[in-house]
């Protein structure tokens, strides 16, 4: 491959009102990821160029951006898999602070509003588990918090609503399905967080670096939740009778 | 946290209009396919399949009964919410950003207001199992049509995928899915340990995973198989008989 041209998004809120793409030549090194091509642009062109990064094994989760219109990490896109002419843009769904790194602290305060992590009173520590438990929540732990499921997300990036996002249905089913969790959240995540603007078009799913299965695992399960406790009057008798027996039972 | 969902509920929410803005606003592709659905009725009033061996036309008998509770069935199914969403209504059509024909500005409804009514899903689900003995029952018939005769046609052959492929569908259902074990958070828990669900459950997942490929396998085999049905009514000789014993 020759080298690469890296048009790259630079914006600096000090000097101008609207950002534009600059192209870089970089030359190509064989495995090298785009992060590796931003990098050199930042070392060898100009150290003026903003950008997160971190652990550069696609684990920390901080260098997401819109490579070739797709929200990808920069750590884990192969230039020889998309191509040398590349576009770099930071993640469109958030505010822009300088060139490639946005503004993501909107999603801390959303963390907060979700009812925390409740387990069952008077257990003793330490806290048994058993394995086949333990398989559905732990799919939700393997998020690295990278956004890019909030920053593909057409209702949290085109429309002005109440939804979370799916980071935070991820998050909350996380903890609803923790075996030990005596909360159920999916009522809060349908009258406060919006749970209802999700369409199910699943892109959330489809950029995942980890490959969560976010709408089918998580979503769509908190959805039928929502429904059991909200639109199925056979499932609201079944889920009353059912607790009076756990009642018994304990 | 209860207390404060209900003090919040009820608050800070304007009062919205119950039709969904994606069923009025003007997007050629779901106006093309109101007016394609249109096409299709008017073609099928306007040219009746005569009766023929004692066959109607289902758009005449009232087998048509049964067309709301299917459609409803598929209308309200996770697969095609995916489907409609993103390629009738463009929230949005395609991930990319830069060919998403989904932009600011725009007013979304979601799955909300009159969609809502997609969480009724598992309700006709129930009809849809309901009418699954039927499939079966056209199976039996199929075989058996002549007395004291076991025959494999091709149109039986057909019936047999087509009726597996709509078995498959309704039992890999999102829903069902949720009903079997998504709803348990603790298999090892004295309620649930002798259940058998947890298996149910893995099992329905793995089906789960690949309903949208059997929603639409299903979906045009429905279509086939009723096409070649009416062709052999109508008296086209495509219904070779594979197999014939007498009991």
């Amino acid at each position: 491959m020759t080298d690469i041209n890296l048009k790259i998004y630079r914006f600096n809120p000090e000097e101008e009102s609207v950002g534009k793409f600059v192209e870089y030549k970089v030359p190509y090194v064989d495995g090298m990821v785009v992060l590796d091509a931003v990098r050199y642009v930042q070392e060898k062109i100009d150290p003026t160029l903003a950008i997160r990064w971190n652990c550069k094994a696609a684990k920390c989760g901080s260098c997401s951006a819109e490579i070739n219109n797709r929200p990808s990490l920069m750590c884990k896109t192969r230039v020889d898999s998309i191509g040398n002419n590349i576009s770099v843009a930071p993640m469109g769904a958030y505010p822009n602070i300088k060139d490639l790194v946005t503004d993501i602290s909107a999603n801390w305060s959303i963390l907060k509003k979700i009812p925390p992590f409740t387990p069952k009173p008077g257990m003793e520590k330490p806290w048994r588990i058993h394995p086949a438990d333990v398989e559905r929540s732990k799919e939700f732990k393997k998020c690295i918090e990278c956004f890019l499921c909030q920053d593909v997300c057409h209702v949290i990036r085109e429309h002005n609503t109440k939804y979370f996002g799916p980071r935070h249905m991820v998050k909350a089913a996380s903890m609803d399905m923790h075996p030990l969790d005596v909360l159920d959240r999916s009522e809060f995540l349908d009258n406060e967080g919006g749970i209802g603007f999700c369409n199910i078009t699943k892109c959330c799913q489809d950029v995942c670096p980890e490959h969560i299965h976010i709408t089918d695992n998580a979503i769509i399960q908190e959805k039928e939740r929502a429904a059991d406790l909200k639109y199925d009057p056979i499932a609201m008798i079944i889920k009353r009778r059912k607790s009076r027996k756990e009642k018994v039972v304990k | 946290m209860v207390e404060n969902v209900t003090a919040t509920k009820n608050t800070g929410e304007t009062r919205k209009p119950l039709i969904p803005v994606e069923l009025t606003e003007a997007n050629w592709r779901f106006w093309s396919f109101i007016l394609l659905a249109l096409i299709a009725i008017y073609l099928m009033t306007e040219f009746q399949v005569p009766v023929v061996q004692g066959l109607t036309d289902p758009f005449y008998s009232p087998t048509i009964l049964v067309l709301p509770l299917v459609a409803g069935f598929r209308a309200t199914c996770y697969a095609y919410r995916k489907d409609y969403h993103r390629h009738l209504f463009n929230h949005p059509n395609a991930c990319n950003i830069d060919v998403r024909k989904d932009f600011k500005g725009r007013k979304y409804t979601g799955e909300t207001r009159l969609f809502r009514l997609e969480n009724y899903h598992r309700y006709f689900w129930y009809t849809a199992v309901a009418i699954l003995p039927f499939f079966y029952y056209d199976l039996y018939i199929a075989f058996t049509y002549q007395a004291g005769e076991f025959t494999l046609s091709l149109g039986a052959l057909l019936l047999i995928l087509n009726t597996l492929w709509v078995t498959i569908y309704t039992f890999s259902c999102h829903y069902f899915r949720h009903a079997t074990g998504g709803n348990i958070d603790c298999y090892s828990c004295p309620v649930n340990k002798k259940s058998v669900r947890r298996g149910f459950f893995n099992k329905i997942s793995a089906i789960n995973h690949h309903h949208e490929m059997f929603a639409w396998i299903s979906l045009a085999s429905f279509f086939l198989v009723d096409l070649f049905i009416r062709g052999v009514a109508a008296g086209l000789s495509i219904n070779p008989i594979l197999l014939n014993f007498k009991w």
